[in-house]
């Protein structure tokens, strides 16, 4: 699908569209892996490996080694990419988001279990039954306010 | 007792229902003790809770792709397209047994008894020919076969109490509730079809936070778990992947004598009865109507009055969140359901538009559908270290507030035929016309100021607003209006129990029948409408037809 070359160039790309967090705790979408969810992903988009491909085409021209580019050097070179192959890049910048967030070792990053939610779901406290009567008493208080 | 292929279905029914979802699932049950024989055609299948993919690692995908609540994305075989590139809203459904209660939210508000009286109280759209006194004893048995949950007395509505105790409300309604309070303004637990404990024989919701993807749990009140659970032990007949092209009328009578339908090879089949029944929902009713024309229907059947597909009303809606210094865990419990306030329901003469609109808390969401613009919204997060910003530290700490609309119906919002587009069968697809009035615009933006008031009354340390005059794209989710009831067959399509003008023994229960669109989520209604129609049909059965 793609030679080692783009390969790295793209987990690279992946790296400035989601970068990793500053305390190393989460990873980039580089290192996490994503480049491997778009080859499956013909579902969400009509051709990922192509619009992904334009996008590598794009980086490449203009900047024959991106990868010695300091940080805001890469950002640079992904605007104007992303400026001249629009809906290209912004196929790949959705996919990203698709390929990284469903991952189930990255959800927990955020807070979110990395559980199928069915059957176990969340468990969340309902013992509120006093809590509520007595929040909701000021706006019993005020009366009815439907007119019929 | 669903069948599938190799049905011929020749024999005459009585009722011949179209469409199983909220509507269709709720009139068959009223119907049922006639003992008349009742068939159901269906053009999706029975989906199991087995198959939702909310049991599966990756289930978020699946809201991008074959759950996706729109048929445009999904493109499954019993899905149609819908040519919405005129409008600024697309309507989004399920086609399948249970209808779009299949990935409905479950927010379960009644209609307030000013939304029956525009006309008379705020001189705008028109009266129903029924009112809220006239469906509280449908709203009451449709919610005791749904099982509701909820908090009883409510000063928005007049008294009635929801059989279950409500869902838990979760840190973001505790918080959103506190600033409704600092402001003096009405909120109150969002009534839902959800259950909040177990009951009869069914699963307690255990707060997936995943509603639109199916309730694995069985906890959600959709048809499927609800109305179609009885009908299949009572061995109602259901033929599913059958899809119903034109309703068939005798010339001379003008009464309907059936319906023709691709069954699942696709063949063309005639089903023959004495009552049809259409719950093809808001956009799906007209458009079958409107492709079943005759010599004495050229403009489309039971269109006399020139009103089939027109006064499209959807909820327009657009959110603001605030973020708040402790995380909220919004992606725990009921999607869309935690609070709603109806502070600004009502009309007031000293705002600049007429009606009013809701604000409702639902939870935020999961990670991936909120870098990806939020449910409902396709437009993607900020790349880059505003990516790692934005889902470090605001995502886990939002709550939102989402303004919802009511839609005043206007005739050049409609539902058409598409001239070029077709489904797999060769039907042709609707067409949606539709724009924004100056009057919902302007109930958007006092919504938008007021729904910042509350966050910040709340406690938000920054609130999140687009400003930009949008609504949310795949947010069609009720549609209202386009078969309209009423006392004048010159200006309605249906009467006050659903039965059309212009063919007698041809009824529709859907949503399409509304006359106004209040700005609440609608199917509590739609179904209490249903048994309306229903218990009208039974008590008129002598003389039907006169
Ligand atoms: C994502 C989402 C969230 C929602 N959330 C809420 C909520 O929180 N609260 C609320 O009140 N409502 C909500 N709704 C709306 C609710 O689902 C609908 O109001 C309700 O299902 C409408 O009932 P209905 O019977 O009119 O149509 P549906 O339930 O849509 O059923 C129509 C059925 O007719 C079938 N059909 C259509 N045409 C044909 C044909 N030609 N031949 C055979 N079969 C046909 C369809 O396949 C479908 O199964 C939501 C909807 C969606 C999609
Ligand atoms: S949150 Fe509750 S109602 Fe919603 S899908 Fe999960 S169990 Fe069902």
């Amino acid at each position: 699908m793609w030679s080692g070359t783009q390969r790295q160039l793209l987990d690279l790309i992946l790296d400035e569209l989601i970068p990793p967090g500053s305390d190393g705790r989460v990873p980039g979408a580089g290192a996490a892996g994503v480049a491997d969810f778009f080859p499956s992903a013909a579902r969400y988009a009509p051709d990922p490996v192509g619009a992904i491909t334009t996008v590598l085409a794009a980086v490449a021209a203009n900047s024959p080694d991106f990868a010695s580019l300091d940080r805001a050097g890469r950002v640079a070179v992904l605007k104007e990419a992303e400026s001249e192959e629009p809906d290209s890049f912004a196929t790949l910048v959705r996919l990203t988001y698709m390929g990284y967030y469903s991952r189930p070792d990255i959800r927990p990053l955020f807070g979110v279990g990395a559980h199928a939610v069915h059957p176990e779901g969340y468990p969340v406290e309902n013992g509120e039954a006093e809590r509520l009567a007595e929040l909701t008493e000021p706006v019993r208080a005020r009366g009815a306010i439907h007119r019929d | 007792m669903a069948t599938g292929a190799g049905e011929t279905g020749k024999d005459p029914v009585d009722v011949l229902i179209v469409g199983a979802g909220a509507s269709g699932a709720a009139i068959a049950w009223s119907l049922l003790e006639t003992r008349m024989r009742i068939l159901c055609l269906e053009q999706g299948k029975h989906i199991s809770d087995r198959d939702f993919p909310s049991r599966r690692e990756d289930y978020e995908l699946a809201r991008y792709g074959d759950f996706s609540c729109d048929p445009n994305v999904r493109m499954l075989k019993q899905d149609y397209p819908i040519n919405s590139t005129e409008s600024c809203i697309t309507p989004v459904n399920w086609n399948g047994v249970g209808g779009s209660t299949i990935n409905f939210l479950a927010h379960w508000p009644r209609m307030r008894p000013s939304d029956f009286r525009t006309r008379t109280l705020d001189g705008v759209a028109e009266d129903w020919p029924v009112d809220y006194a006239a469906l509280e004893p449908f709203y009451e048995m449709n919610d005791r076969n749904v099982g509701v949950s909820g908090l009883g007395g409510n000063p928005a509505y007049p008294p009635y109490r929801p059989e279950l105790p409500p869902i838990p409300i979760g840190r973001l309604g505790w918080k959103l509730a506190q600033g409704f309070n600092r402001l003096g303004w009405h909120w109150w637990p969002s009534d839902v079809a959800i259950l909040s404990r177990d009951h009869e024989g069914r699963q307690k919701c255990v707060n997936a936070g995943t509603c639109d993807l199916g309730c694995a749990a069985g906890a959600k009140g959709g048809a499927n778990f609800t109305y179609w659970a009885v009908l299949e032990r009572a061995r109602m007949e259901l033929r599913t992947e059958c899809r119903v092209r034109e309703v068939l009328i005798d010339p001379n009578t003008g009464f309907a004598t059936g319906v023709l339908y691709h069954g699942p090879d696709g063949q063309l089949q005639e089903q023959r009865a004495e009552i049809v029944i259409l719950a093809c929902n808001g956009v799906g009713t007209p458009r079958l109507l409107l492709n079943s024309k005759s010599k004495q229907f050229p403009d489309g059947l039971a269109n006399r009055s020139g009103m089939v597909g027109r006064n499209l009303m959807f909820h327009p809606l657009t959110g603001v969140s605030g973020v708040f210094d402790e995380p909220m865990k919004g992606h725990e419990g009921p999607m869309a359901c935690s609070i709603l306030s109806q502070e600004f329901y009502e009309t007031d003469t000293n705002r600049d538009f007429v009606r009013g609109y809701g604000l409702h808390a639902g939870r935020s969401t999961t990670p991936m559908t909120y870098a990806l613009g939020g449910y409902g919204i396709d437009r993607p997060i900020p790349w880059g270290e505003d990516h790692r910003e934005i889902m470090d530290n605001v995502y886990p700490f939002v709550a939102g507030l989402t303004v919802v609309t009511e839609d005043l119906p206007e005739e050049h919002n409609c539902v058409s035929l598409d001239p070029n587009l077709t489904d797999g069968d060769g039907i042709p697809a609707p067409k949606i016309t539709y724009r924004l009035s100056e009057n919902t615009r302007r109930m958007l933006r006092h919504g938008e100021e007021r729904a910042k008031e509350v966050l910040l009354a709340a406690g938000a340390k920054k609130v999140l607003c687009s400003d930009d005059g949008n609504v949310w794209w795949r947010a069609g989710w009720h549609q209202m209006g386009t078969c309209r009831m009423g006392n004048d067959p010159r200006a309605s399509v249906v009467n006050g129990w659903g039965r059309c003008h212009d063919v007698k023994n041809l009824f529709i229960v859907d949503g399409s029948i509304f006359v106004t669109a209040g700005a609440v989520n609608p199917t509590s209604t739609i179904q209490a409408l249903a048994l309306h129609i229903g218990d009208n049909i039974k008590n008129n059965i002598a003389n039907l037809f006169d």
